[in-house]
């Protein structure tokens, strides 16, 4: 193991989830024809103010909150000059002095070891054009030009590829379950830069940093930190020192590669806006933002444990939120959750995949969802019927009774009944049943078969093994 | 045919009654303009548009005041379809795409624009000399500046070429070139009228505001363009009154304060003689009238000069060759672009104060200078507020001197900002002023008084000009002969 600890921070970009832009009535989407997203406010035009888009504040609000964040109760907005073709006016509308959060925490678990990840701020701001380049030429494309962006950045607290990992898996869910944003690190909406560096003591302050710039996705973080760990510790190894510094993930080398050297400190020239008056936050703002949050991935993962579904179970489900979502919704209800859990993760699943479907774009109510998981409890529908009818059951209204009976589905679930039939399958099969006391398995198989054949397969086939092993002995 | 002549009533009338039409305003309107070309008034004429127009009007009904009545709008403000450079090379090619919300509302009053007058560039100067286009002249005086920034506004309504211009005031530029010129001149209380679509110089400070040769048309051109605007969040929710409410009544028992410093040794002793008078007018009328002290008022200047230029240069840094306006062409780079399309589109003055204002906000300059002028602007605010709990007004002269020669040196740059020493407390405080001529010096040249209101307070402010414009009764006019 390495001789030296590192030290880690992570800021993240996320684009938030809101109809319009922060400053401009343009539309906030992604994948349209570039510049089709764009007014006179987005192009940095003579002439053109600010209007401060209120769903903004009301997210930042919610993403304060869910990431345990103290809120600021009274902010502005700071201009951050800088001279860059993709940014329209040659200053971006930021929060500097007065970010909307600050003192949070995230809470990983790292096998078993909780560990607090701290959060020093977490600020408004525009997002930029975007920018491609061409040979000899820059495109720009102002549709990303005014998308609001929150940047959430955190204390250097982190030691691991696996912790920075780990964090920025919980903050995308959190994020993600919230509705602040989509986090979808291949479009671009959730952006991660990591700072990384090594000291050989806790007591020694810290090394000099490197900024790992726009790093495309988590597990390419993991890897550049680590990478970078291993260079830089390289280069004290050999006794050499370096500048402070930007560098970029390649993921063609997999490895970091020099952007720029960092020269004096950045001179950003803030100032207030002095076109966006003071934003009050009053405790009513913030108490109407905390009634649209909904239960968090950690709560959720908790009550359906409690409630009997299996770890995997559990995992799955909170990986997929819509149906996550409709699981919500049985929880006040008295129900088999490891069935529905099933039922939900498999067969439906399967289908909602196969169709390209989100569960409430199917008529399966919650009310017929009970129906259906009772009926699979009480084994009168064995898993082979539900393939047979699933295509009704999500795409019609009838009720699933109704569906069986169309289909002939009467199973016997009377047990007694059953044993009768298998009484008279045993003395009319002696051979077989001679054949199965002196250890030939394949004979109860024979068995089931005739069991099966005599009730034309109206019995459930786990209940028939069961009484049919019971007759046999 | 002298229809700009008549009062604004009077032109109403003969359009209800159809004795003229819109179309025989224009066309006086510019022959007028085109008569006094030496002046130098506008740097965009908008007359084929203009007469378009005004044919266009003759079938709609005369539904306001102002309906068909001609209108000149200072070059900062965005013109669709129509030339607006703010009298800088750097935007000398540029056809806006979006009207400013001001010219929306003339426009849907009816209004009719003849063209973009004349400034200081980037509304950075006190004698419209910094214009890339040249400077406007004084009607009264060839040879004198029209002041600044809105010279080309002041020079047209004081050569009654139209009865309405629209000008801009962040440091006195409305207030000191009506001065300047002998016409009335209101810079309202910030966040009155909207902003959007004005080429920003100093956002915190920017104002529009009417320039007419009347009180009375002041305060209707004031109703047009006030009123919140949901594209400037700065711009103010409070109702729009009717700001000729209060013209013609009597100012029996008005308490008006004039702070020592306005009257001070900075100020040439023949205005200070005519305020005197005026002073004494307004005492034989049932006034009350306090010389106080108060402070700040001398600080004006610096803190103006540190927020302006601040927030100026951060302002201009979207003028880069990009998206719009002169861009250099072939650059080796994007710096190279921005360095050259700055270096040849922006004149000196504009340079200067973009340097001096990103420095200003530089590291920890910021605290330093930026930080602490806009603490000390709020203690100058609060100083104002406790005048006007006991006054109803503050008055004072305009300017220091009358209009000097257009051919002054301006090799010291501190000069442009000490013409505007006694207007610029206004706009640091946000207040409404309002100047108005109130008499002539030697040469005859006109004297400019400065009214300040509380906030919000324009139709008070009004009724004192027009009280003083009563008793005076000047004329006005450089041409003679009202």
């Amino acid at each position: 193991m390495s001789k030296y600890i590192p030290t880690i921070g992570i800021e993240v970009h996320v684009e938030l989830k809101t109809n319009t832009k922060i400053f401009s009535p343009s539309i906030n989407g992604y994948g349209q024809m570039a510049n089709s997203l764009t007014n006179e406010i987005d192009l940095g035009y003579p002439g053109t103010l600010p209007t401060l888009n209120e769903e903004v504040i009301n997210l930042g609000i919610k993403a304060a909150t869910i990431l345990n964040c103290k809120i600021r109760k009274q902010m502005f907005f700071d201009r951050k000059n800088y001279f860059y073709p993709d940014n329209p006016k040659n200053y971006q509308i930021t929060q500097n002095r007065t970010p909307i959060g600050y003192d949070g925490y995230v809470e990983i678990d790292d096998n078993g070891v909780k560990k607090k990840i701290y959060i020093e701020e977490m600020h408004i701001e525009e997002d930029t054009c975007k920018s491609t380049h061409r040979k000899d030429k820059t495109l720009l494309d102002f549709n990303r030009a005014g998308v609001p962006l929150i940047e959430i950045v955190t204390k250097p607290c982190m030691t691991t590829s696996t912790e920075a990992k780990l964090y920025l898996e919980k903050l995308k869910e959190l994020l993600f379950y919230a509705d602040v944003s989509d986090c979808k690190m291949e479009e671009g909406s959730m952006r991660a830069d990591a700072n990384v560096s090594i000291r050989k003591n806790e007591s020694d302050p810290f090394g000099t940093k490197a900024e790992i710039k726009n790093i495309g996705s988590i597990s390419n973080v993991g890897l550049s930190i680590e990478k970078e760990i291993e260079r830089q510790a390289k280069l004290y190894d050999e006794g050499k020192t370096f500048k402070e510094q930007t560098r970029r993930f390649d993921s063609k080398l997999n490895d970091t590669v020099l952007m720029r050297v960092k020269e004096t400190g950045n001179d950003y020239r803030y100032f207030p806006e002095p076109d966006i008056p003071f934003v009050v936050i009053t405790d009513e703002m913030i108490e109407n933002v905390k009634k649209t949050i909904p239960m968090l991935p950690d709560e959720r993962r908790e009550t359906y444990k409690k409630l009997g579904v299996s770890d995997i179970n559990t995992t799955k489900l909170v990986q997929n939120r819509s149906l996550s979502d409709y699981f919500n919704e049985l929880l006040a209800e008295k129900t088999n959750f490891q069935i529905a859990s099933n039922l939900l993760l498999g067969d439906i699943s399967a289908y909602l995949n196969m169709h390209e479907k989100l569960i409430a774009d199917t008529t399966l109510t919650k009310e017929r969802f009970l129906d259906l998981i009772k009926l699979m409890e009480d084994k009168t529908l064995t898993s082979k019927n539900l393939k047979d009818i699933l295509d009704d059951v999500l795409e019609s209204k009838k009720s699933i009774t109704e569906i069986m009976k169309d289909k002939g589905i009467e199973n016997i679930t009377d047990d007694k009944e059953i044993r009768e039939v298998i009484k008279k399958i045993i003395t009319e099969n002696p051979d077989s049943v001679n054949d199965y006391k002196n250890g030939h398995d394949r004979a109860i198989k024979f068995l089931m078969g005739q069991v099966m054949k005599e009730t034309k397969g109206k019995v459930n086939p786990q209940v028939a093994m069961e009484i049919l092993t019971d007759e046999l002995h | 045919m002298k229809y700009l002549e008549k009062s604004i009533k009077e032109i109403n009338d003969l359009l209800k009654k159809g004795t003229i039409k819109p179309i025989d305003l224009v066309e006086e309107a510019f022959e007028r303009i085109e008569a006094d070309k030496d002046l130098n008034a506008y740097i965009t004429l908008n007359k084929e548009e203009a007469l378009k127009q005004a044919k266009e009007l003759e079938t709609k009904e005369v539904n306001n005041l102002l309906f068909g009545i001609p209108i000149a709008i200072k070059d900062n403000i965005l013109t669709k379809d129509l030339r607006t450079t703010a009298a800088s090379h750097i935007l000398d090619n540029f056809i806006p795409i979006y009207d400013a919300t001001v010219v929306e509302k003339i426009k849907a009053h009816n209004m009719i624009i003849v063209g973009k007058t004349n400034m200081d560039e980037f509304a950075m100067g006190s004698s419209s000399r910094t214009s890339y286009f040249g400077a406007p002249k004084n009607p009264w005086n060839n040879n004198k500046i029209s002041g600044g920034s809105s010279g080309g506004s002041a020079t047209t309504i004081a050569a009654r070429h139209v009865p309405f211009a629209l000008g801009s005031d962040t440091g006195g530029s409305i207030r000191q070139p009506a001065s300047y010129t002998g016409i009335v001149g209101m810079k309202p209380t910030y966040g009155r009228v909207s902003r959007y679509g004005v080429i920003a110089f100093a956002s915190s400070l920017d104002q529009l505001g009417p320039m007419t040769q009347n009180v009375l048309n002041n305060a209707l051109l004031l109703n047009v363009i006030s009123g919140h605007d949901p594209r400037d969040m700065t711009s103010s929710h409070r109702e729009v009154e009717d700001y000729t409410r209060l013209i013609g009544k009597d100012i029996k028992g008005k308490k008006i304060a004039v702070p020592k410093f306005l009257m001070s040794d900075i100020v040439d002793s023949e205005i200070i003689k005519t305020i005197e008078g005026v002073i004494e007018v307004l005492k034989e009328n049932g006034a009350t009238v306090d010389y106080i002290d108060m402070k700040y008022l001398d600080n004006a200047v610096t803190l103006y000069q540190i927020i302006a230029m601040g927030e100026a240069s951060s302002n201009l840094a979207r003028f880069d060759g990009i998206r719009y306006g002169l861009s250099h062409k072939d650059p080796k780079s994007h710096e190279d672009l921005y360095l050259e399309t700055r270096r040849e589109g922006f004149g000196k003055e504009v340079k200067r104060r973009i340097m001096v204002g990103s420095y200003l906000l530089s590291g920890d300059n910021a605290k330093t200078y930026y930080n602490k002028a806009l603490s000390i602007r709020d203690d100058m605010a609060k100083e104002f507020d406790k005048v006007f709990k006991k006054y109803d007004y503050v008055i004072g002269p305009t300017t220091t001197t009358t209009a000097y020669n257009l051919d002054d040196p301006m090799d010291d740059p501190s000069k442009s900002f000490m013409d505007d020493v006694l207007v610029i407390p206004v706009n640091m405080a946000g207040l409404p002023g309002l100047g108005i001529p109130v008499g002539f010096d030697k040469n005859h040249m006109p004297i400019g008084m400065h009214i300040i209101g509380n906030k919000f307070e324009e139709a008070e402010m009004y009724r004192l000009g027009s009280f003083i414009e009563d008793k005076l009764n000047l004329d006005l006019n450089p041409k003679g002969g009202e």
